[in-house]
């Protein structure tokens, strides 16, 4: 059947987006880069039968250390029908480059690993929206990860938001990655529910942001 | 001899004994002492401890002055005393009840001048520190009241901001903030407009003419035992904090528990989900208690509420899915209003009915409200759109608090001239 044109504004289509977003920052979010929607263009929605459901998105998104620029991409969920369990399909394609954060990167990397103890840490912005600047990276890459957890866990009814970095213990590993536990208070829009999930990440310069448990 | 005449004159006191609660009557004498003999006697008087005498400087030397304070029951007798033994005194202090009570008043005049001045509404307060500043705004501004509506579930005054210049019941608007504990920046751009609304009365055209006919009701915590505990315990938290009957879970989501369609979709009947509906309309006390005085009232023209994030400007239905009767007006009453908003910082907030810009969600405070005759009826989902989301940095207090204004002020300025 055809696509049907949503109104961009409505949380309907915002969903959507929210997953995209949370695939993207998964992606290509880290200590250097935190990728935030500016404004959701365009927004249609295909009823395929016996498939699911597929939203069409034109995305204009930023760098939130890089604000100056805008990105401008398109990005494809599927929600697939009969199975919320499964996660949506998500297509992105991002045309031309993001900031460079090569530097950045390496720079947070070495600090990490140059650390006697483990970087522990707390309630990431505090009660009054504080983030201590030398806790930025850290709260980026929990971007990243919560990227991870929302594109697995939405479905068509739910919007999530990462609402806090309740709590963050580095793991120091034999190997060359970082390893961050995580919990993450998840915000839901549709039930207005507040979650904590356990989220344990591998960074590495080259290598980016994988979730090893979720 | 004087010793007896003393013993005889102040014994008969001993059964009059007042409880000292107040000073009321009470003099502060000073006695001036000539020789050695009338120190004697004063010491003498000082002994006698059924008098209760409060001696400020004690009788020690000749030269020396003598202060004592006298309960007013003893006062003439005192004097009466001294007189007889030709012992000088003058009266330091009148009535002492008079210059403590004096004394306090003038503390708390400082204290709220400091306050007034030193008031952040640039930072998040405490539930205290917002009920001294609603005090504050009371004593500074004569049609500023505060009045009591009701008790929270555990007990904690509903405090409201009557804004009034006369009349008699003129028609009011309403505006409340907090509802939902976490929404800080609802509480505290509340106090934001209070205080600019106050002290721009008579010199803003706006304000005093929407003031000069109408009245305004301000709520600005609607869920203060939900406020405190995202103080004490959990910052996330947005519920009331009522006990539920067989449930180990705590709190009914107040905008699911309105008379409007209650217990329909977009509500959980399940105690411990964020949004239970609880266990009946209207049965938790914090939304009693604004349905009563609304009605009571009775001659309420908006009905305006305050949530955070999400950058919307809604009204009904959330409920149902249709369109309300006034639906024409509102959508252009709310994009005039957003546009408002818009003009200060660029702010974008989408406007719509709850259940096409969000999702059907039953019991809301406005669908009640407008299901009530309450036509301009709008729910304003402040700052931002999920970066930090219930978290919203304190230096975005005053942008959010300045542009929201804005778009109530449109909504107000458009009441005002449907109403009169």
């Amino acid at each position: 059947s055809l696509a049907m044109e949503l109104p961009p504004s409505h949380f309907p289509a915002g969903r959507a987006a929210a997953v995209a977003l949370g695939y993207l920052r998964y992606l290509r979010g880290g200590p250097g880069r935190g990728l935030q929607l500016r404004e959701l263009r365009r927004a249609r929605r295909q009823d395929i039968d016996d498939v699911g459901h597929k939203y069409y998105l034109e995305l204009e998104l930023e760098d939130v250390l890089d604000k100056d620029r805008s990105v401008h991409c398109t990005a494809e969920v599927l929600y697939h029908l009969g199975s919320p369990s499964t996660a949506p399909d998500v297509q992105v394609a991002v045309p031309g480059e993001l900031r460079s954060t090569e530097e950045a990167d390496q720079e947070f990397y070495n600090q990490i690993r140059s650390l006697e103890k483990e970087l522990v840490a707390e309630n990431i912005p505090d009660s009054h929206g504080n983030v201590p600047p030398e806790l930025e990276p850290i709260h980026l890459l929990a971007w990243a990860a919560s990227g991870y957890v929302i594109w697995q866990n939405s479905t068509e009814n739910t919007k999530f938001h990462l609402a806090q970095v309740k709590h963050v213990k580095q793991v120091k590993r034999p190997d060359e990655d970082l390893q961050f536990d995580y919990v993450l208070l998840l915000h839901e829009m549709v039930s207005q529910e507040v979650m904590p999930w356990e989220v344990t990440v591998l960074w590495h310069p080259r290598r980016g942001a994988r979730v090893s448990r979720h | 001899p004087a010793n007896m005449k003393l013993i005889f004159i102040f014994s008969a006191l001993i059964g009059a004994s007042l409880c000292l609660e107040t000073f009321v009557g009470h003099q502060v004498l000073r006695i001036k002492t000539k020789n050695e003999e009338e120190v004697k006697q004063l010491q003498l008087l000082e002994s006698l401890e059924h008098l209760e005498l409060d001696f400020w400087i004690n009788p020690s030397a000749p030269a020396l002055p003598v202060d004592v304070r006298i309960p007013a029951v003893s006062v003439q007798s005192v004097k009466a005393f001294l007189e007889s033994q030709g012992i000088e005194y003058s009266i330091l202090i009148e009535d002492l009840q008079d210059v403590l009570d004096k004394e306090r008043q003038e503390m708390a005049e400082s204290a709220q001048r400091q306050r007034s001045s030193s008031f952040d509404f640039g930072a998040y307060h405490t539930l205290d520190d917002i009920n001294n500043e609603l005090d504050y705004l009371a004593s500074e501004y004569s049609f500023v009241e505060k009045i009591q509506i009701g008790e929270s579930y555990e007990k904690r005054p509903l405090y409201v901001l009557k804004f009034s210049t006369g009349g008699s019941n003129r028609p009011a608007i309403w505006l409340d903030a907090g509802i939902h504990s976490r929404e800080w920046v609802t509480q505290a751009s509340a106090l934001w407009i209070a205080n600019k609304i106050a002290s721009d009365y008579g010199t803003d055209d706006s304000i005093t003419s929407l003031l000069d006919k109408m009245d305004l009701f301000l709520l600005p915590v609607a869920n203060p035992d939900g406020f405190v505990y995202t103080h004490t315990s959990n910052r996330m938290w947005r519920k009331t904090r009522s006990k539920i009957p067989g449930s180990v879970c705590v709190g009914v989501d107040p905008n699911r528990n309105w008379d409007a369609g209650f217990g329909g979709p977009g509500a959980s009947n399940k105690p411990c989900s964020d949004s239970y509906h609880g266990p009946s309309a209207n049965s938790e006390v914090e939304v009693k208690s604004v349905v009563d005085f609304i009605k009571n009232h009775g001659n309420f023209k908006a009905f305006l509420t305050l949530h955070s994030y999400s950058q919307l400007l809604m009204y009904p239905y959330g409920y149902k899915c249709t369109r309300p009767d006034d639906y024409a007006e509102l959508e252009s009453l709310g994009r005039a209003a957003a546009s408002s908003i818009r003009s200060l910082y660029g702010t974008t907030f989408q406007v719509g009915t709850i259940c096409k810009t969000i999702y059907q969600a039953s019991g809301g405070s406005i669908d009640w409200s407008y299901d009530n005759g309450i036509k301009y009826s709008f729910a304003f989902e402040l700052r931002d759109t999920g970066r930090y989301g219930f978290l919203l940095p304190a230096n975005q207090i005053l942008p959010a608090a300045k542009e929201t204004w804005l778009g109530l002020k449109k909504i107000m300025e458009h009441v005002r001239d449907k109403s009169s």
